[in-house]
């Protein structure tokens, strides 16, 4: 969410080009849209799919570093804005009351508004993220923030205050990564290339997903039988 | 709405509010959370609203809500996934085949709200995509009692005027009806209404089906 796409002077037409093609009947009109959000189901399933074996390797190295930290009582904490934000409270939600395995603490720097309104207030946006690592954080945790542009004034603030204090530190980005490939401050980024918004979140889901579940290959949990059908 | 999962609630409401593209409509919606979902919805909700639920089938807010959605005038959408609920228990119904793996956590659901979202644009912009529908609503709306003229309405018990009357909510507003038919009403109950009085109950307050 943190990056705004620029106004287009038609706004649907990129999204839907035939739309305006010309007049035409609701019925053909609804068809049409039916067949694109189709199309874009199998377009976000296929960047899912691909993005998580690209990365695997990565992810994998990832999981294993989270699983030193977490055996030796590290934390994770999670921040993100706007719709990251939401994904930043879930993969919290996801380590702490998991479906199957093995809960781990987690934390979203996003969960408290108290904190989060008396921070912005008092020391300004950008800082809100980096003023609870300097309250929370210890050189054994965790620090994973999630952004499609990857370059979040407030994610990149926190990300050095955590790296000044050993904490590991991962960044999920979309497009090319903006200010998070490439920063020393972030250990590890895990790009979704992809210039779209919602699919950067859609497949930043599905690597936050593989993530846990090598995580919990490392520290041993074990999937429950009905994970399938996802009963929790 | 989303009982188990808030963040996925928390997560809607943003895409309408502040939508990803510039230029696209803002849309008033709200992630109702809390220890009583039941009763925020009940007192927030005005006729005309769309309520969106993330939920499984026998999430039990949930279902209560959507069976009361006829009497508060509200449209509906439930997502979810595993045992699908039963036909028509929401005007629209989204299920995944995955597993809560990767239904909830691994981005189906988001996928599916962001779809929502962008079709819900394209149909502001093309106000011709909608009329259909409203003129299939409008042919519903025109059928009733050949005697009385009344319909059989879906409404819910506000609170009880005595013995005999209670107030009860419909998408039209909140009337006055006679209830000595279905004695032992309470507030929440879901009533059906005809011609001034509560013929019978529908669902007590809590889901106990009479």
């Amino acid at each position: 969410m943190s990056l705004r796409i620029p106004s287009n002077p038609e706004p649907t037409d990129f999204l839907y080009p035939f739309i305006d093609s010309g007049p035409v009947e609701a019925d053909r009109l609804m068809a049409d849209l039916a067949a694109s959000a189709t199309a874009k189901m199998a377009q976000s399933a296929k960047l899912r799919r691909d993005t998580v074996r690209l990365l695997s390797e990565h992810v994998e190295i990832v999981a294993r570093a989270v699983a030193v930290r977490v055996r030796t009582g590290g934390h994770v904490f999670t921040m993100g804005n706007g719709g990251s934000s939401t994904d930043a409270d879930a993969f919290a939600d996801l380590l702490s009351a998991p479906p199957w395995g093995k809960p781990i603490p987690a934390h979203s720097l996003v969960a408290d508004r108290a904190v989060l309104s008396a921070l912005a207030n008092d020391v300004g946006y950008d800082l809100v993220f980096s003023r609870q690592v300097i309250a929370y954080a210890k050189a054994s945790d965790v620090l994973v923030g999630f952004s499609t542009s990857g370059n979040s004034p407030n994610l990149m603030r926190a990300f050095a205050e955590a790296k000044r204090r050993d904490v590991l530190t991962v960044g999920l980005a979309g497009y090319r990564g903006g200010d998070m490939a490439g920063s020393p401050d972030v250990d590890h980024c895990l790009l979704v290339s992809s210039d779209s918004v919602h699919r950067v979140q859609e497949v930043q889901a599905a690597v936050g997903l593989e993530l846990w579940r090598r995580l919990q290959g490392e520290l041993g949990g074990v999937a429950h039988s009905t994970s399938s059908t996802g009963a929790k | 709405m989303a009982p188990r999962w808030p963040a996925h609630a928390r997560h809607v409401a943003v895409e309408f509010v502040h939508p990803v593209i510039v230029g696209k409509r803002a849309l008033p919606a709200v992630a109702v959370e809390g220890p009583d979902l039941l009763g925020q919805l009940r007192l927030f909700c005005r006729s005309g609203d769309v309520l969106v639920a993330l939920a499984r089938a026998d999430e039990p807010a949930v279902a209560s809500a959507m069976r009361r959605a006829g009497a508060w005038g509200i449209a509906t959408v439930w997502i979810g996934l595993g045992p699908r609920p039963p036909a028509g228990a929401a005007d629209h119904v989204l299920w995944c085949g995955d597993g809560e793996d990767g239904a909830v956590h691994g981005g189906r659901f988001v996928l599916l709200y962001h779809l929502l979202w962008e079709l819900a644009q394209v149909c502001f912009e093309h106000p011709g995509l909608v009329k259909a529908e409203e003129q299939g609503q409008a042919a519903r709306q025109g059928q009733s009692c050949t005697t009385c003229a009344d319909e059989g309405r879906l409404a819910e018990v506000v609170e009880l005027v005595d013995g005999k009357a209670a107030r009860v909510r419909t998408p039209v507003g909140v009337e006055e009806v006679d209830i000595t038919l279905v004695a032992g009403a309470r507030a929440g109950d879901l009533v059906l209404v005809h011609a001034g009085a509560a013929l019978s109950m529908v669902e007590a307050e809590g889901g106990a089906v009479p």
